[in-house]
């Protein structure tokens, strides 16, 4: 093993292999920045505004749900119109399994995950099968069917009312602590999704995956293996998103298909990214905070109206801005390339 | 076992006759313009509250309404044509979602304006009284809307294939490109196939208004069904659309009136166009031409 000291960078090497950390402070510096104002602002708002963190968390969880989709609409160069779809798998999993089971929070997480493996795995095929327009058509309509079965097999899923008594995830007896401590959990998650991401994304399977977004079958041409990386970039945001349905039924302490699966809340999630900027993993969370203080804040003001009017301010901004917030900061600090999503038809 | 059959043979006929006039314009534009208009919820929940409003708000009977109501989908249409498909066509994710927030605001507005409880209604039933056919029993107005659904069609079709313009309709699904050489106004064409569009939806949405529910959302659920059906026959392809609806519709009268599971109609459906996906992924007939 050998560790050597580099002018912008650390060099390890150990067998065969070779790892590299940057650290010049251009490198790391803005990320350290932006992360401590994350980790800050819950803390003041904790002190300040105790009734924001809920915004907070909910601003967490949509990048922490706009985040995989990224990877998963560059990896197999399709727009999955249903994320929302893993959400209720997980959060029924998370449900069914604390509430009849009475397993706890870690158990179902598990549970939760694995089960949006096996999804994942089951629909990754239509990545595969359908086109561009099929799939996305397809994908629409899962959350919809699935919002469907929780009305048919009502007994179970409680698809009227929602499922209610899910064991929380904290318990301090204080509720702005709890909303404390689930905000760092969702921002540690939210911000973990990013971690890893932006690792695959600066990886040799982005270069792969960018090929397949660009033309599949030149990347399978030149030896890519595009069904491996579709269904490998198809399971793994799915489990991830799946672990945010686990977190809102353990957070709210219920969970109802009728919240997540239908369309508006598909199309919160959209915004997200592309108000972020076109599945910018790092525009999803400005995408995130935006939408959702946005939202809170035209239910406070506007009351009965915002459901009109969120809709209609959220159509000018991706109209205005059709590269996103992020976009904005791009276009003025282009540094690298970052594979995006290529529509085709 | 008489009755299953009879039973299954007259809702086929019925549902998938009214399932056609549903689709067919979702999947003309998938056909012609190439794109998903996943706004086309709007155009059923705009056809019964704008002709509501016209009728509670100025009095006005329902005849004049119903033009009015035309003349405001007409411009709606246009509007989304132009400011949204025009502008963003090399963008259709942007297309898509605009569309998408085009029918949930239309939807909260109607929400807002005239929620369920306000007792939204069109009188607009043609064949009043039920019928007996057989041993099953059912509504005059759903064997009109059904008629309507095959005259709709039929027209449509003698449309695409004996008129010039439906000529230039058939060129552009074909090839785009060479029937710009060939001289044909294509974004003319669009606009005229955007608002030509609406024709089966509103003949479907005021056929079926007196019989069924009424509600903001209800254009989710034909939407999700002209969906279902277009991805079955090959998007945008009208024979396919025609053998689709059909197909649907067998599915969902075994399921929701022989089997008497009307819950499970919605899944059925999804079922029968994922197996078919997997068998032929492009549909029933190929979308390279309207016809």
């Amino acid at each position: 093993m050998e560790l050597e000291v580099k002018r912008d960078r650390l060099v390890l090497r150990a067998g065969g292999g070779k790892w590299e950390w940057h650290i010049e402070p251009r490198y790391w510096r803005n990320p350290l920045i932006y992360v401590s104002i994350l980790i800050i602002a819950p803390v003041v708002v904790y002190f300040v505004y105790p009734s924001l963190l809920a915004t907070v968390i909910d601003a967490n969880l949509l990048a922490a749900i706009a985040i995989p989709l990224a990877l998963m609409s560059i990896g197999t160069g399709r727009m999955n119109f249903g994320p929302q779809f893993y959400i209720g798998i997980g959060g029924y999993a998370a449900a069914l399994l604390s509430i009849h089971f009475g397993l706890n929070p870690a158990l179902t997480l598990i549970a939760a995950a694995l089960a949006g493996i096996v999804f994942g795995f089951i629909m990754s095929p239509l990545s595969i099968i359908a086109g561009g327009l099929y799939y996305s058509l397809l994908t629409l309509l899962l959350p919809l069917l699935f919002l469907e079965v929780t009305f048919i097999f009502s007994d179970l899923f409680k698809g009227d009312t929602g499922l209610s008594g899910i064991a929380p995830l904290v318990s301090t007896g204080s509720f702005s602590l709890n909303l404390l401590i689930y905000a760092f959990i969702s921002l540690a998650m939210m911000l973990f999704y990013l971690f890893i991401i932006d690792k695959i994304f600066r990886s040799r399977y982005a270069v792969q995956m960018a090929a397949i977004n660009d033309d599949e079958e030149v990347a399978n041409g030149i030896g890519v293996n595009v069904n491996k990386t579709k269904i490998i970039s198809f399971i793994i945001p799915a489990m991830m998103v799946a672990i945010v349905g686990w977190f809102y039924a353990h957070y709210y302490g219920a969970f109802s298909g009728q919240t997540y699966l239908p369309l508006s809340f598909m199309l919160k999630v959209f915004m997200v990214t592309m108000i972020g900027g076109r599945t910018q993993i790092y525009g999803c969370i400005i995408g995130g905070y935006f939408i959702a203080f946005l939202e809170m804040i035209l239910i406070r003001t506007t009351g009965g109206m915002s459901p009109v009017l969120f809709p209609v301010i959220l159509l000018a901004l991706l109209l205005v801005l059709p590269e996103g917030l992020f976009g904005l900061y791009r276009k003025h600090h282009y540094r690298e390339y970052m594979p995006t999503l290529r529509f085709r038809r | 076992m008489l009755v299953a059959i009879e039973t299954t043979l007259i809702y086929t006929f019925l549902l998938g006759s009214l399932y056609l006039l549903v689709s067919l314009g979702f999947s003309l534009i998938c056909g012609v313009l190439r794109i998903f208009h996943l706004g086309y919820a709007y155009i059923f929940t705009a056809t019964i509250y704008f002709t509501w409003m016209f009728m509670s708000l100025f009095g006005w009977g329902l005849i004049p309404s119903i033009a009015a109501m035309l003349v405001i989908q007409a411009g709606i249409a246009i509007a989304i044509y132009k400011g949204l498909i025009v502008r963003y066509i090399k963008r259709e994710e942007i297309i898509i979602l605009g569309l998408l927030f085009v029918a949930i605001i239309l939807e909260q507005s109607a929400l807002r304006f005239y929620p369920i409880q306000a007792g939204v209604y069109l009188e607009t039933t043609m064949v009043p009284g039920l019928s007996k056919i057989g041993q099953v029993t059912v509504s005059n107005q759903l064997i009109f809307a059904a008629i309507l659904g095959i005259v709709v069609t039929g027209l449509f079709v003698l449309f695409f294939l004996k008129t010039k313009l439906g000529l230039a309709v058939r060129a552009i699904s074909y090839d785009i490109y060479s029937s710009r050489l060939m001289g044909i106004q294509v974004e003319r064409v669009f606009m005229f196939i955007m608002v030509l569009v609406l024709i089966p939806v509103i003949l479907a949405t005021l056929a079926i208004a007196p019989i069924w529910a009424v509600e903001p959302s209800m254009g989710w659920g034909y939407m999700i069904i002209a969906i279902l059906v277009s991805v079955l026959g090959g998007l945008g392809n009208i024979r396919g659309t025609i053998i689709a609806s059909y197909i649907i519709g067998f599915c969902n009268s075994v399921v929701g009136f022989v089997i008497a599971q009307p819950l499970y109609m919605g899944l059925s459906a999804l079922i029968v166009v994922l197996i078919m996906l997997i068998v032929r992924p492009q549909g029933i007939a190929k979308s390279e031409t309207v016809w």
